[in-house]
């Protein structure tokens, strides 16, 4: 008798350590981390998808889920766009190169890649929603001849919090991707598109919803507007995605904090189809 | 079939704290009945519904999952070879679909090195314990269906014993059983279900809510106004047999100390808050909501393990409610604010 401790294989709560390869400043309070893992082995087994998303572990401050920014075609790092707000992301933003954290994952429902393949893509962000929206974006773009047209939609609300800037800006460069940014506000007179809320984009091009799949990611405001404008341009609901952002404590579908209706959003999402969130008030 | 007499269960604990770590019901202070290892001066039968559901023997209200070092995690997984004595059929319902809950897509190696160390045996109610049971309405009581390891039904002087595992039958070859003729016993448990089901009230509101629920009806509004008086103690969540959700947080000092989880539920305000503040579930009436409507209709198309719903019909949350909007009188009111609307 007496209580039996012992050390088991295979505990979903375990995590891996890994290190900050770099740490790029984007905006004010965001960084973007890249990792490699700890023990030398390739993020090719840790195969994730886009749009899925880790844990971060920082052992004192907790656990804190984050959606990975790189696509599982570019594997040398594994990419992170972090905003410092919480007691764990300000704990990470203490973290220099070299340093050592942990994770577990990846974990979620992605992005359906082969619903998309052959289809026009068009991905609407807001804010950091552009963060996972990033990891499809660019594999898309990397297996650029899988996809028909790729239209981005990017919004924020000023032009000193546009995300990935110089990626954005290379896009000028490039026949094979459609872009529209806009800002909320433009105080300084500075911003050479479309000033006004992101839905207001869809004003400025045109789009045949018939072959278009639209993916969604931005703050909570965004979903309702964006999803209206959509179904007023005669898009399908089947053809209207969104990853959604909750509390996503344990990640594998045990803890209940991010339970929306009868699904899981770590589980079941964090990408879902607009039918299947629907008649879920609580959704958006 | 076997059946033991009741001066010989004292006996019977005993044999069995040879080789397991017993928890049984004990008649402590204030004649509080408690549920844990035995005690021979304190052991009882004379328990009737124990104030907490035992989910915490495979879920315990905090528990350390990782010692960590340098920030090295180790895990740490508990278990130890146990008897649950006098299990209620509603409790064993709640084990059987937390146990299912909890195995599924990933398994959590806490609680199952828990439940698989676990043998269960459960004691068939004659009747309703206290005035708000109602499994006969969920389906999961007053005797268990499946799940156990043996299955106790009260005689008068003796107990019949069911036997539901071989786990079960190996604990119940000693001496201290008799075999006895299973024509003659299983027409004596029969009878004792038969009477024991129809001692049992019915709440039909259970069943005429969860499809109000389902279709839609009760309007935000209603869950408001229950909101207004929720104190938010989490008294129900903590009593349901069918409540697991919990919250991770570390204990730590310079790098070293320990990975804890604890129980959380959906009644708190910060339960569903995002770091940038956003909170999905903003009010007391939404939160309320959540809860309800996981016992009574988000869960339904789950593994109920032949229950109605992921409430079995405990009554704990209506016992313990400081403030009167336990399930049964939150059914009650939801079925009489839209009976004719």
């Amino acid at each position: 008798m007496g209580v039996n401790k012992q050390l088991k294989e295979e505990n979903i709560y375990k995590p891996l350590p890994v290190s900050i390869v770099r740490n790029l400043p984007q905006i004010k309070d965001h960084r973007l981390f890249q990792l490699k893992i700890e023990n030398g082995t390739t993020w090719e087994t840790f195969s994730h998808q886009p749009g899925q998303f880790i844990e971060v572990s920082i052992f004192g401050k907790g656990e804190a889920p984050i959606s990975i920014s790189s696509p599982p075609t570019r594997l040398d790092t594994l990419e992170i766009c972090v905003r410092k707000v919480g007691i764990l992301t300000n704990a990470l933003f203490e973290l220099g190169k070299g340093s050592t954290f942990y994770i577990r994952g990846p974990y979620g429902r992605g992005f359906p890649i082969d619903i998309l393949k052959g289809h026009k893509l068009l991905l609407v962000a807001g804010g950091l929603g552009l963060a996972p929206l990033r990891s499809l974006l660019l594999y898309a773009l990397d297996k650029r001849g899988e996809f028909d047209d790729i239209i981005l939609m990017y919004g924020t609300n000023n032009p000193d919090n546009v995300l990935f800037k110089y990626e954005l800006l290379s896009f000028f460069d490039r026949k094979d991707i459609k872009y529209l940014y806009s800002v909320d506000k433009d105080e300084e007179g500075i911003w050479k598109q479309y000033v006004g809320v992101v839905t207001g984009l869809f004003d400025q091009t045109e789009l045949s919803p018939d072959d278009t799949y639209a993916v969604m990611c931005g703050p909570p405001v965004m979903y309702r507007f964006v999803i209206q404008k959509l179904l007023s341009l005669g898009f399908a609901k089947d053809h209207i995605y969104v990853s959604l952002e909750r509390m996503m404590k344990c990640g594998v579908g045990k803890c209940g904090h991010c339970a929306i209706g009868d699904k899981y959003c770590c589980t079941d999402g964090p990408v879902f189809s607009y039918p299947e969130i629907e008649s879920i008030k609580e959704a958006i | 079939m076997k059946s033991i007499d009741k001066k010989d269960v004292i006996d019977m604990l005993k044999d069995w704290t040879n080789e397991y770590h017993v928890l049984c019901p004990n008649k402590k202070i204030n004649d509080d009945c408690i549920f844990d290892g035995f005690e021979q001066d304190h052991f009882t039968l004379d328990y009737g519904k124990l104030s907490f559901c035992l989910k915490s023997a495979f879920f315990p209200q905090s528990e350390i999952i990782f010692e960590v070092e340098d920030n090295q995690y180790h895990e740490v997984i508990s278990s130890e070879k146990t008897i649950l004595f006098g299990i209620r059929a509603c409790d064993m319902m709640g084990i059987l679909q937390s146990s299912s809950f909890m195995s599924r897509d990933y398994g959590d190696v806490y609680y199952s090195a828990k439940d698989d160390a676990t043998i269960k045996v459960v004691m068939a109610c004659p009747g309703p314990q206290n005035e708000t049971c109602f499994c006969t309405t969920t389906n999961s009581g007053p005797f268990a269906e499946k799940g156990f390891d043996l299955q106790f039904f009260d005689m008068g002087e003796e107990f019949l014993v069911e036997v539901g595992s071989k786990k079960g039958k190996e604990l119940i070859s000693g001496e201290l059983f008799t075999d006895i003729d299973s024509g003659d016993a299983k027409g004596k448990i029969a009878a004792f279900k038969k009477k024991a089901s129809e001692a049992i009230p019915k709440v039909d509101e259970i069943k005429s809510v969860m499809e109000m629920l389902k279709n839609g009806v009760v309007e935000d509004e209603e869950w408001e106004e229950f909101g207004q008086k929720c104190i938010a103690c989490g008294g129900c969540a903590f009593v349901c047999p069918t409540c697991t959700c919990f919250n991770v947080y570390d204990l730590a000092r310079d790098g070293s100390g320990m990975r804890v989880r604890g129980w959380d539920t959906c009644l708190y305000g910060g339960f569903t808050r995002e770091a940038s503040m956003h909170n999905p579930r903003p009010t007391q009436g939404s939160r309320l909501k959540r809860r309800y409507e996981h016992k009574l209709k988000d869960y339904n198309e789950q593994d109920l393990q032949g229950g109605l719903c992921t409430c079995v019909g405990c009554g704990r949350c209506s016992d313990v409610c400081p403030v009167d909007i336990g399930i049964l009188n939150l059914v009650l009111a939801i079925s009489r604010d839209y009976k004719s609307g």
